[in-house]
């Protein structure tokens, strides 16, 4: 007996628009707030880091406002000290690390590798209240108390001379190294153990490469961090002494637990940036990527070599000559497979179908902007002309260039290639190039001079500056003010395509992997039927898109 | 009886053994960090007696190496009855494993007992240099202050997570109290028992770091 | 006991007196020698005593190749730690 029969005939069949996505399966605020579905909890990472993101940038925005003028005349030094460590904090753990990861990394894992959910969904729940919970804590912390460390919080500043709140700052950061610690156990399992039939090693997209290289990073690294401020956290409170000088301890040795965390957290940072790279590139060029296995190797490597370089932190804060030279040499080393990264990139644009769109644009910025900061790097990593530029603004300089120009940009051209799919939505072309566009002139604008100023001689971390530094620093100040342009713009045309923007189909960028075999949005598992992978990655033909 | 033994299947899964595998690795993973975690104290350890390595002696024979000793070894037979308690869930055998875990929580609850005791003795020998109110023993010898408080962290964090490992085992004891657990969370047993080998393990690198290499 | 218990009780008796036995090794390497050299057979001592855990009681040496992976993992980064710190503090 069919349904029909069983129906009331003047009640007309139920028409099924189309299939219930994960946005609109359920609608109660208490259904957001304890789902266990990775896209949710994917959305609610995205929330919560764009947040932190205006604070940190507003904070940014506070310190570029004080040096237009070089006497200090606008922030007191003790209030520009707590302005820098709290864009520093914040920017850092509350935005830069769950950035990538947290959010694109979240939704689109299980979608790319065929899976209805990650492996263990109560514990993504878990890491993000971890996060919201912690991260809340060490905002109130840091506008109410203050610190004035700088986010590296050394020794014996930290746990003796500052002033502010460094104990409860350093319990909030390291109860959100849990929220990193249970997302990268989370993405490894996944990684090994969900993939759908048929979805080999080498048929993930890169994107997942990247994912499982970060997440390696997060498990092996931020344990390190977590004594590290442990033992500060003690040293405060009960006079440990093993980072005090007086007492006979080492304050060195804080920085070799603290970098050891550190300069891996830098590719947890832009690994995730990397893959979201490779699949724009090829996705816009319309073109097989060059290399498949260089690429997913070259995130392994870096994830490996990344642990052998942190000294390169430190070669003029008292360790060995010796030392010196290993983690010179090893730093070198690590810019191989970053080299070959960005020229498969540029052999896979090459002769292809290119499409100059939104998130296309954000992806030659990167390029651009990733080659000046890793040349810069390999500079820095060089001892003896490390000894002239350390501690000046060509370091804040070169680290924007990785973390903003690398990480934010690839965060941003992401977000634009799967919004259609997070959201059902498409975004204002239009206004997203000029985004984009401006986004690359403003941020050379904000950070080319501080290369000069820093070769110059800058110190950072000063409120105060010789006159002759000024011109350059209003020039920076300036294009700051670019900058913020072309971060608000999106947050607004992408809000407004949630309401207004044009339906998006199923592959609106005819792009190739499973994420985008399914609907827009997705359901709530993801697939309406297990799916069978029995394709290459990135399997374009050298047909030209179908527009 | 093994038929009664199994899991139940968790819906983003697609069979039991995809999800025995990943719930295994998981802890495999979280394992990892615990390790690193302790490592970052080893190191100092390790750095302090290049430092100072006649400090660090001066402290090490201090300690109360056969409490520790003797720690070891009862934390050697509580992971054994572990074993056993694992084993007997492998065959379903539930009341009898959470017997077991109960013991191996009395054994971990014996180690605190034994390490409360030897925080006391180093109270009334002084050697608690983090009390500004009390004398510390080796006043002449101020670098061996950093390794004694080490000794207090190392040992309170291995602490704190024995502490972590007996609620666990009192929970699984718990649940396993009601018929039919082992039919539904056979594996959560298991994932318990890598937790409480792993604190041993820990504890076998804290013992010799602390007590027994720096003699 | 049944027999079908006493089989799986093998490996963890074993086990239990392997490490037992290894204990009292090191404790009498700590009574009798202290100063000196010792501790490198003592280091030597406790290292078999984390195999033997990982490998035995935890199961490693049954389980699939990526959990010895994993865990050997975990000792190479300690290595590194160790490794990298060290070339620092032996070389001042």
């Amino acid at each position: 007996m069919s349904d029909a029969a069983l129906r009331d005939p003047r009640i007309p069949a139920p028409v099924i628009d189309r299939p219930e996505d994960y946005l609109h399966v359920e609608q109660t605020l208490s259904s957001w707030f304890f789902t266990t579905d990775h896209k949710r909890i994917g959305i609610l990472y995205l929330v919560s880091i764009t947040g932190f993101f205006v604070i940190g940038a507003i904070a940014a925005g506070i310190v570029r406002l004080a040096l237009v003028v070089p006497d200090g005349s606008i922030l007191s030094n003790e209030v520009y000290n707590r302005m820098f460590t709290l864009h520093g904090v914040i920017m850092v753990w509350f935005f830069l690390v769950p950035s990538i990861p947290n959010t694109l990394g979240n939704f689109l894992l299980p979608l790319m590798i065929g899976a209805k959910d990650l492996a263990f969904p109560k514990i993504n729940l878990l890491s993000w209240y971890v996060f919201v919970t912690a991260s809340l804590f060490t905002l109130f912390v840091l506008l109410w108390g203050g610190v004035d460390t700088g986010w590296t919080f050394y020794t014996p500043l930290s746990t003796q001379y500052a002033n502010g709140y460094v104990i409860a700052a350093v319990l909030g950061i390291i109860v959100v190294g849990y929220s990193s610690i249970l997302t990268g156990l989370n993405f490894i399992v996944t990684v090994h153990k969900m993939r759908a039939p048929g979805m080999t090693w080498f048929r993930m997209p890169l994107f997942v490469w990247s994912l499982y290289a970060t997440s390696l990073i997060l498990v092996l690294a931020t344990p390190v961090l977590t004594i590290a401020l442990v033992l500060v956290f003690v040293d405060r409170a009960f006079g440990l002494g093993v980072f005090n000088p007086e007492q006979g301890g080492d304050p060195v040795l804080f920085q070799h637990l603290f970098w050891f965390y550190s300069h891996p957290v830098v590719y947890v940072m832009v690994l995730p940036g990397m893959g979201v790279m490779s699949e724009l590139v090829t996705a816009y060029a319309y073109k097989k990527i060059f290399g498949y296995k260089f690429i997913a190797f070259s995130s392994l490597a870096i994830a490996v070599i990344g642990f052998f370089v942190w000294g390169h932190h430190m070669f003029y804060n008292g360790i060995t000559q010796y030392s010196a030279l290993t983690f010179s040499l090893m730093s070198f080393i690590v810019a191989v497979p970053s080299a070959i990264k960005v020229y498969n990139w540029a052999a896979t644009i090459h002769k292809g179908q290119i499409r100059l769109d939104t998130p296309m644009l954000y992806a030659m910025g990167w390029i651009g902007l990733f080659v000046i900061g890793g040349v810069t790097g390999l500079m820095l990593a060089s001892t003896a002309l490390d000894g002239h530029v350390h501690d000046t603004y060509f370091v804040v300089a070169h680290f924007h260039y990785i973390m903003v120009g690398a990480t934010v940009v690839a965060f941003l051209g992401g977000i634009h290639y799967w919004w259609p799919k997070m959201t059902g939505r498409l975004y204002s072309e239009p206004w997203g190039r000029v985004s984009a566009l401006l986004m690359f002139i403003g941020f050379n604008m904000t950070f080319f001079p501080q290369y000069i100023l820093g070769y110059m001689g800058m110190p950072r971390r000063y409120a105060v500056y010789p006159e002759s530094y000024q011109v350059l620093n209003v020039l920076s100040s300036a294009g700051a003010t670019i900058l913020a342009a072309a971060y608000l713009f999106p947050m607004i045309y992408l809000v407004w395509s949630l309401w207004y923007g044009e339906k998006a189909g199923d592959n609106p960028w005819h792009a190739k992997g499973l994420e985008w075999t399914t609907t827009s949005p997705p359901p709530k598992h993801n697939f309406r039927k297990m799916p069978i992978v029995d394709f290459d990655p990135y399997d374009y033909s050298n047909e030209p898109p179908e527009e | 009886m093994s038929s009664t033994v199994g899991i139940e299947l968790e819906e983003q899964y697609h069979d039991v053994e995809q999800q025995r595998e990943a719930a295994k690795l998981g802890m495999w993973t979280f394992l990892l960090t615990e390790l690193l975690l302790f490592s970052g104290l080893f190191v100092t350890a390790l750095v302090l007696r290049v430092m100072h390595p006649d400090s660090v002696t001066a402290v090490a024979l201090h300690l109360k190496f056969w409490i520790g000793a003797t720690n070891t070894a009862i934390l050697i037979v509580s992971s054994f009855i572990m074993s056993v308690a694992i084993e007997l869930s492998r065959l379903g055998r539930q009341r009898p494993m959470a017997w077991c875990m109960l013991g191996t929580a009395a054994f971990g609850v014996l180690f605190l007992m034994l390490k409360g005791y030897e925080y006391y003795r180093d109270y009334v020998e002084h050697m608690t240099p983090f009390l500004s109110f009390r004398r510390y023993e080796l006043v002449g010898d101020p670098a061996s202050r950093l390794f004694t408080n080490l000794y207090f962290i190392t040992t309170g964090l291995h602490a704190v997570h024995l502490i972590i490992g007996i609620t666990l085992m009192l929970v699984m004891a718990w649940l396993a109290s009601r018929e039919g657990f082992l039919q539904k969370h056979q594996n959560r047993i298991e994932i318990t028992g890598l937790y409480w080998h792993f604190i041993d393990l820990i504890w076998m690198i804290v013992f010799p770091t602390l007590y027994l290499l720096n003699r | 006991m049944s027999p079908e218990l006493r089989q799986h009780l093998r490996t963890p008796v074993l086990t239990l007196f392997a490490l037992l036995a290894l204990l009292g090794v090191n404790v009498l390497l700590g009574i009798f020698f202290i100063g000196g050299h010792a501790w490198i057979a003592e280091g030597f001592v406790a290292a078999t005593m984390v195999a033997i855990v990982i490998m035995f009681a935890m199961e490693a040496v049954k389980d699939a190749p990526i959990t010895r992976l994993f865990a050997a993992i975990g000792f190479v980064w300690v290595l590194i730690l160790f490794g990298l710190t060290m070339v620092d503090y032996v070389t001042r």
